[in-house]
């Protein structure tokens, strides 16, 4: 499959996996607790494995970041 | 719901008398009535909880020209559809039951009926041309079925203590269906606690002729492989969960021609049940719920305001230490089987609260926690998989803290003892990864096991299980192998029985279970791990689903796991005296399964403390020991002498081939 069409699936699928996690979502009061919360998820949905220094608030609070992570290491980008 | 045994004798007359005291030690699983079949080979009784057909259900049951007779415990509850079909195709049925549809069912299909049925069973069938029986249990192990087989023949029952009816069955412990106890929670299929006592397998069926006895499965527990699973968008997943959840409960309340209640526990799962009963079915609901004096195991407050947000007519229990110290004899008569909670004993006192006030059927949301991955277990894999993946890491070790909310009280201390707990057999290829601390916490009971015991423990009880996982297993989510190691091991052996058929029958009480509905488990079964368990969020998709149901509060409320006083109500000033006589060194030296030194040990020490502040450790133990002895004295010293003995009232279906004699209504 063209590297191009990989690459926009995953997207999709990172935003469709950020929407789940939205519809019950009850965030932690503590944003690092919040940020290994959303750790776990992502790294048993997509098989990745993240740094301590990207299981950090600043990246995993934003879905952007979030997208533009999941992208670089399960995507090879 | 009923009782069923049984004999097989190739080599002389089944004995009628035998026969019926075996029928009387199930008295408490059929009070409405009883009946029996004999010809020269087989022998088999019922008696029976009347609750589909109830003018006209009576058993043994046969087909259209007597040659095929079944004997069955529990229910089908897509009968209906199942007797429509088999019209169609030409047999003829003479009562509403659900228990005829087995018999022609039989007749059709031969052992490809039981993958039809979509219910909760343990049926015997005897077919007189072949001279065979036919022995099957329902998918995931609701209703139980033991047999002890013989050079020429077999008796078999619901019950153990029916097999025990005959004096010249083998009563002793067996040492590797004890080790099983004792790190599983229960034996696992076809073990059992004594030795020469089988159970059938759970989705089995097994047939007995002259030319021996087979088995095997028409059923098995499976999940794809991860990545491969059929529906991948979690709101088209939850959207069909519903249906099939609404169409489960739905049979299950309306299936019957008695009332049915429900249980209301204030969790998600119960409630559920009873919100979907509300809003499908018009008829008025009654719920019933287990409270506790002591007000760290109640649940009282959410049980109310879901039975409020429903207009439910309720009722509760409320159980004390000393309520379980009480009943707790009666409730090892009934489960058969050492347990490690004192947990099944006010589920014993609320069936019969249920009982007392005139229902015989209840729904429960039993199931839901293995199916849908609602344990606490399944939760701590994950974090211990997530510690593996870099085992240094200060951030990862946090993840403790979203295990247990109470952990926030002192994040200093007690994610580091967690870590330390559940960091240990971190292989995340090791199939059984999400089991071993449980099995290891459990295991250290048997430190205090007999040395005579412990020699006749040849093999290694928790390798037998791990291997029997089928070689796809490999392939699957880590959480659906969790979830494989929990339906094989502790619900079919714990939950459904010591919680489950055992306390609900010793009052008589039929209990149904819509989220182990056969549509429902292969739906879930198939579903992306990440839909049941969605990184730490468990039951994901049955919130999702019923989120429009529920008060927000129960909706999101933190898992609750029931819980309930344990061993603590043994060392209270106001202990019942049957403790005393158990627990003595004798005893304990006769029963040969426990070190009397070490018991004596493990009591002062409670003693010192009058129970106040025990380790889970101590506490597991005491259960470990306590229950021990009352299964040794009701079943092997005693064998069931001193239990009461329930007479019963005149057949009303009595077929003796061998004298002529026939009375069928």
């Amino acid at each position: 499959m063209n590297h191009d069409i990989v690459i926009w699936v995953l997207k999709d699928y990172v935003v469709r996996v950020l929407q789940d996690y939205e519809a019950l979502r009850r965030p932690d009061t503590d944003p690092e607790l919040e940020a290994v919360r959303v750790a776990i998820l992502l790294e048993d949905i997509f098989g990745i494995t993240l740094s301590d220094a990207e299981i950090d608030p600043a990246v995993l609070a934003d879905s952007s970041a979030v997208t533009a992570l999941v992208t670089r290491l399960a995507g090879g980008l | 719901m009923c009782g069923v045994c049984g004999i097989v004798s190739y080599d002389g007359l089944p004995d009628l008398a035998l026969l019926r005291r075996m029928m009387g030690r199930l008295g408490h699983r059929g009070p409405d009535g009883n009946g029996y079949f004999r010809d020269r080979r087989v022998a088999l009784g019922h008696t029976r909880l009347a609750i589909i057909d109830t003018s006209g259900g009576a058993q043994p049951l046969c087909n259209e020209d007597g040659t095929m007779w079944v004997t069955f415990n529990g229910e089908i509850f897509n009968y209906v559809e199942l007797r429509e079909e088999l019209r169609d195709r030409g047999h003829t049925f003479r009562t509403a039951s659900d228990t005829e549809v087995i018999v022609h069912g039989w007749e059709e299909w031969g052992e490809e009926c039981f993958a039809r049925f979509n219910g909760q069973w343990a049926v015997a069938l005897w077919d007189r041309r072949a001279e065979r029986l036919v022995l099957s249990r329902d998918r995931l192990g609701v209703r139980p079925l033991f047999f002890t087989r013989r050079p020429t023949g077999l008796l078999f029952a619901s019950e153990v203590k029916s097999i025990f009816a005959d004096p010249s069955v083998e009563r002793a412990f067996d040492p590797v269906g004890l080790e099983q106890t004792f790190t599983y929670w229960s034996p696992v299929a076809p073990l059992t606690v004594f030795r020469g006592i089988e159970q059938l397998e759970p989705g089995y069926y097994a047939i007995l002729d002259r030319d021996g006895f087979k088995k095997a499965p028409y059923w098995h527990i499976m999940f794809p492989e991860r990545g491969r699973e059929p529906v991948q968008d979690a709101r088209e997943s939850a959207d069909d969960l519903r249906e099939r959840i609404v169409e489960a409960t739905r049979l299950r309340f309306m299936r019957s021609d008695v009332p049915v209640g429900a249980y209301l526990s204030g969790g998600l799962d119960s409630s559920v049940m009873a919100a979907v009963i509300a809003r499908h079915t018009s008829a008025p609901l009654h719920t019933f719920s287990l409270r506790f004096s002591d007000s760290e195991f109640d649940e009282g407050h959410y049980q109310k305001k879901m039975s409020a947000v429903l207009g439910t007519q309720h009722q509760d229990i409320i159980v004390s230490s000393s309520d379980i110290a009480d009943v707790f004899p009666e409730v090892i008569w009934h489960a058969e089987i050492p347990i490690l909670r004192a947990a099944p004993a006010p589920l014993f006192l609320l069936s019969k609260l249920v009982r007392d006030n005139g229902y015989k059927v209840v729904v429960t949301g039993e199931g839901a926690d293995e199916v849908l991955a609602g344990y606490d277990l399944f939760r701590e894999a994950r974090v211990r998989l997530f510690w593996s993946r870099d085992p240094g890491s200060a951030k990862r070790t946090r993840a403790a803290e979203l295990l247990y909310p109470w952990m926030v009280r002192s994040p200093g201390r007690m994610p580091a003892f967690a870590r330390s707990f559940f960091g240990r057999h971190l292989d995340p290829d090791d199939p059984a990864l999400s089991h071993r601390p449980r099995w290891d916490s459990t295991s250290v009971i048997k430190s205090m096991l007999s040395h005579e015991l412990q020699d006749g423990m040849g093999r290694a009880a928790a390798e037998d299980v791990v291997a029997a996982m089928p070689p796809d297993g490999k392939g699957w989510d880590p959480l659906s192998r969790a979830q494989w190691l929990e339906m094989t091991t502790l619900l079919a052996g714990y939950i459904l029985a010591s919680q489950g058929d055992r306390m609900l029958m010793g009052n008589s009480v039929e209990g149904r279970f819509p989220f182990l509905d056969r549509d429902v488990v292969d739906f879930a079964n198939a579903l992306p791990a990440r839909h049941k368990l969605f990184g730490l969020e468990e039951k994901y998709l049955l919130k999702r689903a019923f989120a429009d149901l529920l008060p927000d509060d129960i909706l999101h409320r933190p898992k609750q796991p029931y819980r309930a006083p344990d061993a603590a109500s043994f060392f209270t000033p106001d202990r019942p005296a049957w403790f005393e006589a158990v627990m003595a060194e004798r005893a304990v030296a006769e029963a040969g399964v426990f070190e009397p030194s070490l018991v004596a040990e493990l009591l002062a020490k409670c003693e010192r403390t009058s129970g106040e502040n025990m380790s889970n450790t101590d506490n597991m133990r005491v259960l470990a020991v306590v229950s021990t002895q009352l299964t040794h004295e009701c079943f092997i010293a005693n064998d069931g002498r001193k239990a009461p003995e329930r007479s019963l009232p005149d057949p009303s279906v009595a077929v003796d081939l061998i004298t002529e004699d026939r009375s069928v209504p």
